[in-house]
């Protein structure tokens, strides 16, 4: 994990991370072409914790993928960091996520053949770390989720809200710069979603990582030191 | 790269579709596998009952010793050409034999099949020392006695120690005794009398071929010579191992063909069942695919994961089918040698390269199944996929 006031990225807390001009996302269903989003502006600096939030088809998710390098603009750009997102390649793009962008998804997308251990190490086998090293932080990295003595369960014996702190170790398990979590307390009861939500706040208080989470519960959004509100493709 | 035991571990998560897909490419191993042990045994019985250092010769033209018939008279000049081995009482080391077929009832069927009886000479033990009586004793010389083959025994009725068969009408057969031959197709003929064999059936006077041996494996050529440069005698000299070889090439190639045609037909099946699982195995796990490659595995790193996971199914399939090849080790396989049209028993002989010609065979229909569902899988769209 990276020292106090220093991003993971380098950059420094405060500074602008992720920068998005003017950028456009339409969606071809057939005949119809459907505005996703509409010609936004943004920056989100380094560091921050920001919630987006936003009516169902406002284009929250559509933003998100974007800011992950898991979807391109039909217009505009779009760079965090350094980095151009919008003229990388597919390929180049992939690794990219790998060594950048930690994901927390709604429904947490463990692998249910692997162990907790063994999700948490995938992204690490992008990287050239020994099978040693491999193990040695995947097991921190559940330490800091506080799943040690979870290692060796396979997801269908941990409970939701485990579920999704093993989806967090994932995510932070390769010291990434920006964690995007969509609904990351969707499926969780109350008791677990505070669980979580403290999880990321620790992430972002503690080791700086910079979060992104889309939400549709106003009490998530509250642990935000920023909420954006997103309607009908536009930012309000 | 996507970790191995992900691949095996999802296999192990729909095990009846799967373990159904593996036996079906198991199957085509398994008829792959078995034609080409039945082609090698058929090859083997052949090699086994010929020598290079023996000589057969027969009538110029005839392919086989049932074809050929010559007079008995050219037998003392063959056996007197150069190159022949002398035994210790300083006579030619050979054999001038009579060769034919007689009709029998398979044991407890009405079905009729050929086998064939070898006339022969006295000294037959001594000539082939590889032949072994392992029941009873040997035959008379000028009797009805015979020696029967150990693959015939309880496969046709009378053959068995002590009973009497008749060879044609009114010619009955006593046997006393049954050898074997170390897997060769003697195993597979009745040994008769031959002087009482061609009373029998009116070959007075007449030998179908005559063997000797040679003082070496090198002296052939000039035995060949001898026998072939005099063109009155019409006489046609092989190696022994020759012969049968060439007696053995229509059937296993019969047989192969049948095999590698039915394992190509039932291959085309297998696979496209191999296919329709791993398409359905790349619907089902489209969120995990989205997933790793959200994580950031590429889409090579996908692809090769579901061919490998493709592969490794057929491979276990391939196991399977090489598991049952291997007990067909245990069964006596009899069919019709097209070159004698008699019937043989062959065995079933696995051998390294054919287990894994056949295992490769088997791979390679799990890398052709899998190949357009892994693409499939290659080409998610992460950001749709990782969704519910």
């Amino acid at each position: 994990m990276s020292e106090q006031n220093a991003t993971p990225s380098g950059a420094s807390v405060g500074e602008t991370f992720v920068r998005l001009r003017n950028v456009s996302k339409i969606y071809q269903r057939g005949a119809e072409k459907l505005r996703v989003l509409d010609n936004i502006d943004l920056e989100i600096k380094a560091g921050a914790f920001e919630a987006l939030m936003g009516p169902s088809g406002s284009g929250k998710t559509t933003l998100l993928n974007l800011i992950a390098g898991l979807d391109r603009p039909t217009d505009g750009t779009v760079e965090v960091g350094d980095t151009k997102l919008s003229a990388l390649r597919e390929g180049r793009l992939a690794k990219w996520r790998a060594r950048h962008v930690g994901f927390v998804f709604q429904s947490f997308n463990l692998l249910p053949v692997l162990t907790a251990e063994q999700n948490v190490a995938l992204p690490l086998l992008l990287t050239s770390l020994s099978s040693a090293e491999r193990k040695k932080r995947a097991l921190t990295a559940l330490k800091v989720v506080g799943l040690s003595d979870r290692t060796n369960h396979f997801p269908r014996q941990l409970s939701g809200g485990q579920e999704q702190r093993v989806s967090i170790a994932r995510a932070i398990v390769n010291d990434p710069d920006i964690i995007v979590a969509d609904e990351p307390t969707g499926d969780l009861d109350r008791q677990s979603a505070d669980e979580i939500l403290d999880l990321l706040q620790k992430l972002n208080q503690e080791f700086n990582k910079t979060v992104l989470m889309v939400t549709h519960d106003p009490v998530a959004a509250e642990r935000a030191s920023l909420t954006r509100r997103l309607d009908k493709g536009s930012l309000q | 790269m996507i970790p191995l035991s992900y691949n095996v571990r999802s296999l192990q998560a729909r095990k009846v579709t799967n373990l159904l897909t593996a036996l079906g490419i198991g199957l085509v191993v398994f008829v792959l596998a078995t034609a080409l042990m039945l082609t090698e045994g058929i090859k083997r019985t052949f090699a086994l009952t010929g020598s290079d250092s023996t000589a057969i010769v027969i009538r110029k033209g005839s392919d086989a010793e049932l074809s050929s018939w010559f007079d008995k008279k050219h037998q003392a000049l063959v056996m007197a050409a150069a190159g022949v081995q002398q035994n210790a009482d300083g006579k030619p080391a050979g054999v001038g034999e009579v060769v034919l077929v007689v009709i029998a009832k398979k044991q407890g069927t009405e079905l009729l099949s050929n086998i064939r009886v070898r006339g022969v000479t006295e000294n037959v033990l001594s000539f082939r020392p590889e032949v072994r009586i392992i029941q009873g004793r040997p035959a008379k010389p000028g009797t009805n006695e015979v020696l029967i083959g150990s693959q015939l025994v309880g496969r046709f009725e009378g053959m068995k120690l002590g009973n009497t068969f008749e060879l044609k009408k009114n010619r009955p057969v006593r046997v006393v005794g049954v050898f074997e031959s170390g897997g060769s197709s003697f195993e597979s003929e009745i040994w008769a009398d031959v002087d009482v064999l061609r009373s029998a059936f009116g070959r007075e006077g007449a030998v179908t071929a005559v063997r000797v041996k040679l003082t070496s494996a090198a002296a052939f050529d000039g035995f060949k010579a001898a026998i072939e440069s005099d063109k009155q005698l019409q006489l046609e000299a092989l190696r022994e191992s020759d012969y049968y070889a060439k007696q053995s090439e229509m059937t296993s190639a019969f047989v192969q063909m049948l095999g590698v045609s039915f394992s190509i037909f039932f291959a085309l099946g297998a696979m496209i069942g191999a296919a329709i699982t791993m398409h359905a195995t790349v619907a089902q796990r489209r969120q995990e695919i989205g997933t790793l490659r959200a994580i950031g595995f590429g889409r090579l790193s996908v692809l090769g994961s579901f061919l490998v996971e493709s592969l490794f199914l057929a491979l276990v399939g391939g196991l399977l089918g090489l598991l049952g090849a291997l007990a067909m080790g245990l069964v006596k396989f009899s069919m019709m040698n097209f070159n004698g049209w008699n019937e043989v028993v062959f065995s079933f002989v696995p051998t390294g390269a054919i287990l894994i010609k056949a295992l490769t065979f088997g791979g390679v229909m799990g890398i052709i199944g899998g190949f357009f569902p892994a693409l499939r899988a290659s080409r998610v769209v992460p950001a749709e996929a990782i969704r519910r």
